[in-house]
């Protein structure tokens, strides 16, 4: 009995510290979650990527200011999301520009941003955490690290932009239309109306 | 009698008959290449190879029937081939199938914007002859509305896509379950793995083109030429099955990158996709992305009521 105490003790001793430790998070690390298939993944960080990461380093000077406007560089001026149903603070918190916001108000890490994106994606975000959405990093094996939605969805302006193709298959060598038919473009009996004019 | 009719008569007369004549006529040119061949051993009398690896090439038995030694000697006989014909130090290996794994690939079909990434991709990793111009995935443009095949076109080239009214499907080797393609071998030079990819043996493939007819996806595909490829673009990793470097006259097609899937890697062509429209994974894991798409999803297959069970699922949504 006394034995299990000090253990207890002991255990306690060890564990206090170390939770009050992990105030900073590592920022190259990927989060690691689980989804409700109970299988784990972890989503690769999107901090490092941020150019003005963190926001703190210009707005601890400035004074909060909640009216809605068009903003100027470095912030995108446009906002084409939401059907201008939402601007900045939507998703940007008021009082610490180094986290996001959900409507509820919660701080959401930049590495977490999907957390923030379900608020009204829901579906695509149930899809995102199990597979049926998004993508993988490298392997169909092993630990499933995926990207975060902001890596291929700009949050300012998410839908994907058009883009050219890659080249045309060519027709493969000996197998080119018009060897044999010179008139290959033209309709069998075009070819034939053809043929008796002449 | 006519002059120009030979006859039993004239037989006993010359005393050779045309049995005998060819016989010996036979025997005498054999004899007269063996005698010319031999002493001029070197590389060029051969192909190319040393005669010894000409040989062991002709004999090679079927990939299943070869034993561990043999299969070794295959592999390092196909790595000094590529040295030869490339320049470049390839590694052929033989990575067996993964034990309790069986591939299946799904493709969102909403996601596939046309871009035709993936197509190049697989030419790069699968070492696919340059000159001859192959690719193993044809990205079909649709008319929105329905799935006529009939009316898809391959050959799109616009300048921006996706196009309106349209939308995007890759078609590449299914991977059936049930596959008429290995019923049509004569010679059982291609058959279905335990993890479910349809391979070929191209050293045991006739070139008869059997397979080709009988694949109603289009999937394989003939060498017409010798597959030319230059020294810069070959892909040094290869799977005897899989990339390694093909010869005339032989059928190849996708095989799920076997190279890289079973050492857990996603196929070249899931890599390069940068919609994350193609989903690939084991078809007997629940946790896999595979059967999350599978039983969550409207998934189709093409051409299902021929009964070939695909393992390939199309999806929109």
């Amino acid at each position: 009995m006394v034995k299990s105490r000090v253990l207890l003790i002991l255990t306690l001793f060890t564990y206090l510290p170390h939770g009050f430790a992990q105030a900073e998070p590592d920022v190259t690390e990927p989060v690691a979650l689980v989804n409700p298939a109970g299988a784990e993944y972890s989503i690769v960080p999107r901090k490092p990527e941020l150019t003005y990461y963190p926001c703190t380093q210009c707005h601890k000077f400035m004074t909060p200011n909640p009216e809605v406007r068009d903003l100027s560089s470095p912030h995108p001026s446009t906002l084409d999301h939401g059907n201008e149903r939402i601007w900045c603070l939507t998703c940007h918190k008021i009082d610490n520009r180094d986290f996001l916001t959900n409507l509820l108000g919660a701080d959401i890490d930049f590495d977490n941003a999907p957390d923030l994106c379900a608020s009204c994606h829901m579906q695509r975000h149930n899809d995102w955490m199990s597979g049926g959405h998004g993508k993988r990093v490298a392997d169909w094996q092993g630990e499933r690290v995926i990207y975060s939605c902001p890596q291929c969805h700009d949050p300012h302006s998410p839908a994907i932009k058009p883009r050219a193709p890659k080249p045309v298959p060519p027709i493969r060598k000996g197998l080119e239309r018009g060897l044999h038919v010179k008139e290959a473009h033209l309709k069998v009996w075009e070819r034939l109306e053809k043929r008796d004019h002449e | 009698m006519s002059k120009t009719k030979k006859t039993r008569s004239d037989e006993r007369e010359t005393g050779i008959s045309r049995r005998s004549f060819i016989k010996g006529a036979g025997a005498a040119g054999s004899m007269a290449i063996a005698v010319t061949a031999v002493p001029a051993a070197s590389a060029a009398s051969w192909g190319g190879q040393t005669m010894k690896d000409a040989f062991g090439d002709f004999f090679q038995d079927h990939y299943k029937n070869m034993t561990p030694t043999e299969l070794e000697q295959a592999l390092a006989r196909i790595e000094r081939n590529a040295k030869r014909t490339t320049g470049v130090d390839i590694k052929c290996e033989n990575t067996p199938p993964i034990p309790g794994v069986v591939f299946g690939y799904a493709i969102n079909i909403s996601k596939c914007k046309g871009y035709r990434d993936c197509v190049y991709a697989c030419v790069e990793e699968n070492n696919l002859g340059r000159d001859s111009q192959m690719q193993y995935i044809r990205v079909l443009e649709m008319e929105q509305g329905n799935r006529n095949l009939e009316k898809s076109d391959h050959y799109y080239d616009p300048e921006t896509v996706p196009q309106k009214d349209k939308y995007y499907m890759p078609v590449q080797c299914m991977q059936c379950e049930n596959p008429p393609c290995v019923k049509a071998c004569p010679v059982e030079a291609t058959w279905k793995e335990p993890d479910g990819i349809v391979v070929i043996d191209y050293n045991w493939c006739i070139g008869c083109r059997m397979c080709m007819g009988a694949c109603p996806y289009w999937a394989r595909h003939f060498n017409w030429t010798e597959p030319e490829l230059p020294t810069e673009v070959v892909n040094p990793v290869t799977h005897y099955l899989g990339n390694r470097p093909r010869m005339r006259g032989v059928t190849e097609k996708c095989h799920f990158c076997v190279q890289r899937t079973r050492k857990g890697r996603l196929p070249a062509c899931a890599e390069a996709c940068p919609n994350g429209a193609r989903i690939f994974g084991n078809l007997l894991d629940p946790q896999s992305e595979i059967r999350y798409v599978l039983e969550n999803k409207d998934v189709f297959r093409l051409k299902e009521e021929l009964g070939t069970e695909p393992k390939m699922w199309y999806f929109s949504d």
